[in-house]
Order: C-alpha cells, then structure tokens, then sequence
C-alpha cells in the first residue's frame, strides 16, 4: 500500500465566497503592522544602509588576492588548474620560467577577466599552492572600460597577503 | 622486436583466458591482445627489456615470487594472473618506492597531464607516502642538449632513454650515474644529447625528468588540441600529431605507423613549424598589385594570362615539391592542358644529409607524388635553372622554399607578368609582379607520396588565414577564363579522381597508428 | 453678475481645493510609501533633508516636484500631441470641479455650489475623469499604453454603473439629491441613541458603493489600468510634470472619494451625541469642519490600508466583480429598500 497523505482542500463556503471577511481579516493584518510600525521600531527588517553596513560572512568570496612569498614575488606557479577548473574561462596565464630550480616557473601574465568571472570560487579550490585566494572582503567594483575589467597581476598582488604554507620541493 | 612468424605457437591462459600466442612472446603484449593492460615504465615495444622498474609484476603458475611480466616469455601452459590482492599491493608497493624521493612538483612540469607515473598511480595506487625523512635531492634544471632539460629529482631510473640512444639513435651518449636512490642519469663525459633524434627521449621518458625545451612552459598538455597529419620535412613523410593551444602550434610528436617512421621522428620535424612563425605572407603583395584584393588581382592575373596564350608566348612553371598531390594535379592540368605551358621545373630544397634511421636525403615531401603526376601529363621537367634562363615571357612560381629563391627572385624581378605563391614573404615575393599568399604545410590539405609511394593524408591543423588560399584555388581562379576547366569545391573530389586515375593509392585515408605519447591510458 | 459671489466661491475654491484637496493629495504621495513601509516593517522613505533634518521623510514630496518640474518633458514619437497634453488635465479637472457639491459644513457658507441635485451633478462631472485615462493612453502611440486605456476605460464604466444605482438607494432613504440635505438628515437618532447615518440605514449600499469607487478610481486591487508589475499602464509614456498630473490627480480622486463617502454614509460634518447649543459660538462650526476633515481621513486610510492588503484582482475577475456581483446586488439593494419604505 502506498501511503497518501490526503490533504484537506479548503470547502468553499458562504463566508469566503463573500470575500468581504476575509479582506476585512486581511485589512486587520495590516493595520496591526501599522500600528506597531509608528509605535515601535522593534520589528525593523531593513539595514539602514550606509550609515549602517552588514558585515561579510566568512565564507564571503570577493576580490581575488594573488598570495605572496616570503620575498613578496607571488606564490603563483602558473599550473593552470584555476583556468583548468575555472567554468567561465576567465583567466588567462602566460607562464615565465625562474632561476630558481626547485620552483621553475612563474606566471608572467595572470589576469582574470571579471566581466566573465562569476565568482564560484573554484580557482581557490584548485590551487595546489594557497596562491589564489577569494577572501579579501572586497567587492569587485565595476568599471568603465573593458580594460579595466581585467585584472592583472599586480592589481592582485596588492590585495594579497603572506601565506605560510610549504611550497617547493626545498623543504620537503 | 623479435621476428615472430617463425615461432611455433602455444597456448596461454591470462587471468583465466586462453590465448595463443608465439612463444616467447611478452606477456605485457600478449595481455594487451585481449585488453588487459598490465601497468609498466621502463617497458617499451621498441626498445630492448631492462625489468628494472617492478611495476609489470605479475603472479605466474611457474614461480613462487611474482615476475616483472616484460621479462617473462609466452610458454606452453604459463598462467598468468595480474589482479590478483597479492599483485595489486605489489604495484602500490612499487610506486610508493617509485614516488619515494620523487618531488611531485606536478604544477610546474611539463608531463602533467600525459605523465605516466601520475595515471598508473591515480589508476592502481592512491596510496600516500609514508616517507618521514628529507627527499634525497639531485640535480634539477640540468641541460642536456641543445634540444633536452632533465631534472633528477623526477627520474625514475627506467633507462628507456639510455637505451633508445644505444639502440635506436645509434648514439650512446647517457647512461646511468651513481648507485641507489643516488641514481640518476648523465651524460657520458665530453659528451652531449645532439643527436638528430634526442627529442624521442621526451616522448620516452615516462614521468617529466625528460623535457623539451622548445615545448618548456608553453602550455599545459590538457588544453592542446591535435590533429593529425604529415611531416613535410623530408621525403620520408614521418606521421606526426601537431598540438595546438589558442590557434598556434605549439608541439609536433610522431604518430606511430610501422610501414613508415615507426614510433618515433627527428628532432627537425619537431621544430619546424617555427619556419612558418614569422614572416609571414597573409595578403596580395607584388609589384604590380598595389591595393588589391584577392579577386582583383588573380582576375588581372587570369587576363594576363589569357593574353599570353593567345599571343604564344606562354610562361615558365617552377613547381614545388611541397605541393600535394591535389594542388599539383590542378596545377599542371590547367596550365599543360589549358594553357600550353611547356616549361616545367621542379624547385623545392637541396638534397641534404640523410641516415639510414629516418632522415633521407630528399628533403622535400611529395617529390616522387609530382614526378608521378608530371609522367602522367608527358612533361619532362628541366632544371630551375634552365627554366629560369627560358623565363623571358613570364614566370609563375608555386611555392615558399626553394634552393634557387635567389636566383628566381633576381629574375622575377624584370619581368613583367612574375607570379610566385608563397606562405611567407620573401625577396622573390616583393619583387614579383604578383604575390599570393598561400598556406603553409600545417595548413594545407590534401595527401603526399613520399619517398617509397607511400602517400598519406595531410590535413589542415590551423586555416589558412585571410587572403591565403590553398594553391589548387588559387589556380582554379586564375583560369576562371579558360573554357573546358573543371571547378572544384573539396579538395577530397581531387583527390578521388587522382585515385580513379590510379596517381595514387590511398588504402585507408585515416591510418594514424597509435600515439606513442599517451600509453598508459590504454 | 453679482461679484460678491463669485468671489465668495473664489475664496472658499481655494481652501475647498486647493489647500485641503490638493494638499492632501500631496501629502498622500508621501502617506502612500510610508505607510506601505511601515505596513512592511520597513522604515520608508527619509533621505530627503533641509540642512540635515529629514523630518521622517516628509520632504520627498517636495523632491519629487522638484524633479517632476525639471525633468525633460518627452513626446513619443507619433503621439497625438494634443491629447496629450490634454489627457492628465482631464483627468485632474473633473475631480476639482467635483469638490464644488460637497459641504464642509452646515450651511450655505461651508459649500462652494448648494445644488439641490447634487449627487446628479457629482456622477455627471466625475464621468469625464474616464476621458483622462483613456485618451492618455490612446495618444501615446504605445501598444501598452493603449492596452491600460481599453482597461480604464472599460473598468470605469462598468463599476460607473454600479456606483450611481447604490447611490439611488440613499436618495430613496433621505428623500433629496441635495447632499447639504442628507448630511442634515443623518443628525438625526434612530431610537434616541443610533445615529442615522448612512452606513447604518444603507450598510450594503455602502460597502458596495466603496468597492466602486475603488474601482473607479483605478487603485488596488483594481489597478489593472496601471497595473505596474505587468503593463505599466496608460502613463507609460508620461514623463516629468505631466506623469506628476496623473499622479497627483489619483490621489486627488482618494481625497474626492474620501469625502463624498464621508458626506453620503458617515454623517458628513455630523458629530453625534454632541448638543451643538452646548458650544459657544463660532467654536461648533470649527469642530463640524473638524470632524469632516478627521472623517475624510480616516476614510483615506482604510482606502490605503485596502490598497497595501489585497493583491489586483484579474481582468475577468474585475468584470465579474462590477456586472455579476455588484451590479445586482446593487439593485437588489434598491428593491428591498423600496419594500421596506414601503412597509414603513
């Protein structure tokens, strides 16, 4: 047997055919907000934006922040596995090679093109070298011109920050 | 490989199948004959069997221990068994030994993506290490030749590479240095890795110890896109895939074809699609064009010529070996049959040095594939030069490298009705009175008959771009005036009456062979 | 001509109209987003400041005449320009000319036109307020805009109907067209303690006669004219002063209806249990006036709070709301009161 739960439709009936007690009903609702609204402000659901600013969640992702090293070069190592896990293609990676031979290569060229980024965070997930991070509690603002929607390197190193994990076969 | 017709055949059972086989044939191949892939590293069908990386260990009725399966002979009544608990902890136990010191600096190599350490892992371990001392280090970023990088770190000691050198390159310049996890590779002292064929060892080598240096950084193999087609660099025609990363070349590797390159090509092959990088030629250029478009001028070119056939005095044709079989047959039939040219010459490169690996001395393409077409119209070709000499009417030259450019372009240059068809500018094409851009041979379709009358599709890895056009178009426009000519569309409805016509034999249009490349991925 | 009285009824027009009809109406347009803010427990509008004071928001009014003022005063392409520039004055004329019947208070001084067939007068003049919408849209050369003017039009006339046939009821009940003379009547006390005002001697005549007039005056729930969320309506493509118009003269119609149902059904200026003899002077006539204003009011909030309560109804369910509903209910309404006061 399979089990139905039957759900009990409303009957109509005289008195909601008639509609009238129902917007009378309806029209009590209102006026009790009314009055709670001009007497107190307790049951405000609105943020008084700008006097007034929601802090971001944790999890927020905002701007993107190319993480640096101990010597302020970026930790990027241009593996591509943001543009391979990115879902809107939007970055674009020109990899350069370093002296330094445990970590031979460096991105030349990494910029994201925020007119087709949508922000889903997998970059971040993808970095195998804590290189790419979403938490800067920035938003992306809008810009003017195309160019200035692409963001390249240096733009990215400036919101980013020391990260302290291992990186390179030197240590391990 | 051991000849195998001669052996008498015995029946085997793997993994409870019967198979008969040779005796004494692998079991690695005999395996893959029904589709069990046993995993390997230092195994490779071309080169001799060493056994030393332990990961084709497989259980047999015969031994108690297991056996590394390259090392082990199709016999009467050998079982084998490879999926067994006791084999599939054995692997896991080979490639945490393999992994041991080695850096898994994955987002920095090249073989990311085609490494065969990562897939055979991935595919048969996923077990993490378990080291807790300090990796041993080596060292990295050492440069090999003018063509190879190797990095110590990633090698796993399975000396394909010192034995391809040995056996297949005739070049013994690497061998293995040190003992234990000190072991790695080097050259032999005074030596270096400049062989013509030292780029196969990349192809070789099963992890990323090994690397190109053309191909270092350039793009990561998983957004390449291949096509497949033929070298034009010598006669041979080596069967090579061609990557592609955002509209440019960024790699060429061989396909494997028995009946012509085998597994592997030269390093030459490899690095010619930098011929076509710069200088390039994209629209009409020439004296006498001014601002033309494509249209425009091959219709002045197309009056001009009817002119001249009409007055007698027809030009001289340099063809070029690189042409296919398709721009060849369009060309000559339009211009022998149509417009009584009489003159024909054969330019292309200089005969060259050659080996009795892969390299031949003819280093243009599809020469035996005009010649062929040439006998079937009845010409007699005479030298570049003489046609040159006989050049006072006009000229028309097909084709970007030729031996004698100078001289054509000395020449081309006082005449007034001077067409040359060139993928890439130079001297012939600024002085010639018409200059049409044509693709280069990554861009052309149509088939080559090499040197032995094997003839191979060639297909188009990138378009021809913008005013560039494939030269049996380009020829077809120019006699747009001419009466009896046949249009074509495709160049495959060439090539089907070149076949009818019994020019050439095309068995199966697509033989590509497998990739040598990607193996584990079987 | 006696310049006296026109004088008189110059004077009393702009306090009758000007400065309490369309000062209300003003104010209204800020009433109507606050106080839908506030139904919402939202905060409304209050960004709008003089040096700093934003006095809860009330001078976003004044913002938006500013802006209506300065704004470009487009013309669609193809529209007839005439009509155009009619349509929002024929919407807001009707309804300040209809102010002229109603009293404020007892007597001849506190009524621009005493007519004695006043009610006629009424529904005669605010019949043109139709033409406003309708040609508004119709000359805007816009497929929407024509759309909410087939809408207007049809809406108003339906309930037009409905409208006037509950109003018969009351002149039966009253016995006069005159409205000074049924707000007299409703000082009266049934049974010595029931005022007998119109809700009480004609509760259906009443309700359906406020359906009707919401309906006429094309605002929620029967906004489907306008109708923002789906057609954005006659004045799609009304901008700058000439959108404020219709704007303004909706709300002026809240405030003429406000008022007519004040006058008709809830005793006009009547205040009840009150002894006007008790009262010293001029005083009474000032609580009178009081007492329409507050009534006036009142009624605009109900009209408010219906509107921020009930979602719009249907096309269909507008047309079979006005002919199959409240049209016969309407003249059975005119049956039993005619029985009744026969019976009496």
């Amino acid at each position: 047997m399979v089990k139905v739960k039957v759900i009990e439709r409303p009957v109509p009936t005289v008195s909601t055919e008639i509609y009238l007690k129902e917007v009378l009903k309806g029209m009590g609702v209102s006026a009790k907000h009314f009055f709670q609204g001009i007497t107190t402000q307790k049951n405000l659901v609105t943020t008084q934006y700008p006097e007034e600013k929601r802090p971001y969640p944790k999890r927020f992702r905002g701007h993107h922040r190319l993480m640096k090293r101990e010597d302020g070069s970026a930790r990027c190592v241009a593996c591509y596995m943001c543009a391979t896990a990115c879902p809107s293609h939007c970055i674009t990676i020109e990899a350069g090679e370093r002296e330094e031979p445990y970590i031979q290569k460096y991105p030349r060229k990494f910029e994201i093109d925020y007119l087709k980024c949508v922000f889903c965070g997998f970059c971040v997930d993808a970095c195998p070298q804590d290189a790419i991070r979403m938490d800067s509690d920035k938003h992306r603002i809008p810009a003017y011109t195309r160019q200035d929607e692409m963001a390249g390197n240096i733009d990215l190193l400036k919101l980013g920050g020391l990260s302290q994990a291992r990186q390179g076969g030197k240590w391990s | 490989m051991p000849d195998t017709e001669e052996k008498k055949l015995v029946t085997m059972k793997i993994d409870g199948q019967e198979i008969t086989v040779p005796e004494g044939m692998n079991v690695i191949d005999a395996a893959e004959q029904i589709g069990i892939y046993i995993p390997r590293f230092c195994y490779h069908p071309a080169l001799s069997v060493a056994g030393n990386c332990r990961m084709c260990l497989v259980e047999t009725n015969q031994a108690r221990k297991p056996v590394p399966a390259c090392r082990e002979g199709a016999r009467e009544g050998l079982e084998v068994t490879t999926n067994s608990d006791r084999i599939k902890e054995a692997r896991k136990d080979v490639l945490e030994f393999i992994l041991l010191d080695h850096p898994v600096d994955c987002p920095i190599c090249d073989k990311a993506g085609e490494c065969m350490l990562q897939e055979q892992y991935s595919k048969f371990s996923l077990r993490p290490s378990s080291l807790s001392m300090p990796k041993v280090h080596k060292p990295k970023v050492k440069v090999m030749g003018p063509t190879v990088l190797y990095d110590a770190e990633r090698c796993i000691n399975c000396t394909r590479c010192v034995r391809f050198m040995a056996e297949i390159a005739k070049d013994p310049v690497l061998t293995q240095v040190h003992r234990g996890d000190h072991a790695y590779i080097d050259l032999a002292p005074d030596k270096v890795l400049n062989s013509p064929y030292s780029m196969n060892v990349v192809d070789l080598c099963p992890v990323g110890a090994l690397t190109s240096r053309d191909f270092r950084f350039k793009a990561r193999v998983w957004f390449l896109e291949s096509t497949d087609t033929v070298c034009s660099e010598c006669s041979r025609g080596c069967n090579i895939r061609v990557d592609t990363y955002k509209g440019e070349i960024k790699r060429i590797v061989p396909r494997e074809n028995p009946d012509v390159n085998g597994m592997f090509m030269c390093d030459h092959g490899r690095l010619a699609y930098h011929e076509y990088e710069n200088d390039r030629l994209f629209t009409v250029a020439g004296t006498r064009t001014g601002d033309m478009n494509y249209t425009q001028a091959v219709n002045r070119i197309s009056l001009q010529l009817l002119q001249m056939i009409k007055s007698g005095m027809p030009p001289v044709v340099i063809l070029s070996p690189f042409m296919t079989n398709e721009d060849a047959w369009v060309a000559i039939f339009s211009l022998k049959v149509l417009a009584n040219v009489n003159v024909f010459a054969i330019g292309g490169n200089a005969q060259g040095e050659g080996d009795d690996i892969l390299i031949r001395e003819d280093k243009n393409p599809n020469t035996r594939g005009l010649m062929t077409i040439l006998k079937h119209f009845g010409i007699q070709p005479v030298s570049v030069k003489e046609a040159i000499e006989q050049a006072d009417n006009g000229m028309i030259v097909f084709g970007t490298r030729h031996a004698w450019i100078d001289e054509i372009a000395k020449k081309i240059g006082t005449l007034d009705f001077g067409v040359i068809l060139s993928a890439k500018a130079t001297p012939a094409t600024t002085k010639a009175a018409f200059a049409l851009p044509v693709p280069s041979p990554y861009e052309t379709t149509g088939t080559w008959t090499n040197e032995f009358g094997i003839t191979q599709r060639v297909q188009a890895v990138l378009q021809p771009q913008q005013e560039a056009r494939p030269i049996w178009q380009i020829v077809q426009d120019m006699h747009r005036g001419f009466a009896r000519m046949q249009t074509f569309t495709r160049v495959e409805e060439i090539t089907d009456i070149l076949m009818d016509k019994g020019l050439i034999a095309l068995d199966d249009l697509t033989n590509t062979g497998d990739d040598i490349t990607v193996e584990a991925g079987k | 001509m006696n310049w006296n009285i026109v004088l008189a009824a110059t004077i009393k027009w702009v306090f009758m109209v000007l400065v309490f009809g369309l000062g209300v109406a003003g104010i209204l347009t800020w009433v109507e987003r606050k106080m839908s803010a506030v139904i919402q427990d939202r905060v409304g509008p209050n960004r709008a400041s003089i040096l700093g004071f934003r006095m809860l928001g009330l001078f976003h009014p004044l913002a938006d005449a500013i802006k209506a003022f300065t704004k470009e005063d487009f013309v669609p392409d193809g529209a007839n320009r005439v009509l155009f520039f009619l349509a929002p004055l024929i919407a807001l004329v009707p309804g300040m000319l209809a102010f002229a019947v109603l009293p404020f208070g007892p007597g001849d001084n506190l009524v621009i036109a005493n007519m004695d067939s006043g009610i006629i007068a009424l529904l005669a003049i605010t019949s043109f307020g139709i033409y406003g919408a309708t040609l508004g849209g119709w000359s805007s050369n816009n497929a929407f805009a024509m759309l909410g003017s087939l809408r207007a039009a049809a809406q108003m006339i339906s309930y037009e109907v409905s409208m006037g046939l509950n109003l018969v009821g009351m002149f039966m009940v009253f016995g006069t067209l005159s409205f000074s003379q049924i707000v007299y009547a409703q000082g009266h006390l049934l049974g010595g303690w029931l005022p007998e005002w119109g809700i009480v001697v004609q509760p259906l005549a009443f309700i359906l006669f406020m359906a009707a007039a919401l309906a006429e005056n094309k605002r929620a729930p029967f906004d489907l004219p306008e109708g923002e969320s789906e057609i954005i309506g006659y004045n799609v493509e009304y901008s700058s002063m000439r959108f404020a118009t219709f704007f303004l003269s909706e709300f002026f119609e809240v405030v003429l209806i406000a008022a007519i149902v004040t006058v008709l059904f809830l005793g006009g200026w009547q205040i009840p249990w009150l002894d006007p003899k008790g009262i010293a002077g001029g005083w009474i006539r000032v609580l009178q006036v009081g007492a329409f204003v507050v009534k006036t009011l009142f009624v605009i909030w109900v009209m408010m709070l219906a509107r921020w309560t009930l979602p719009r109804f249907r096309y269909d369910q507008v047309m079979k709301l006005g002919w199959k509903i409240i049209l016969p209910l309407s003249l059975l309404n005119i049956l039993v009161t005619a029985i009744v006061l026969a019976m009496l």
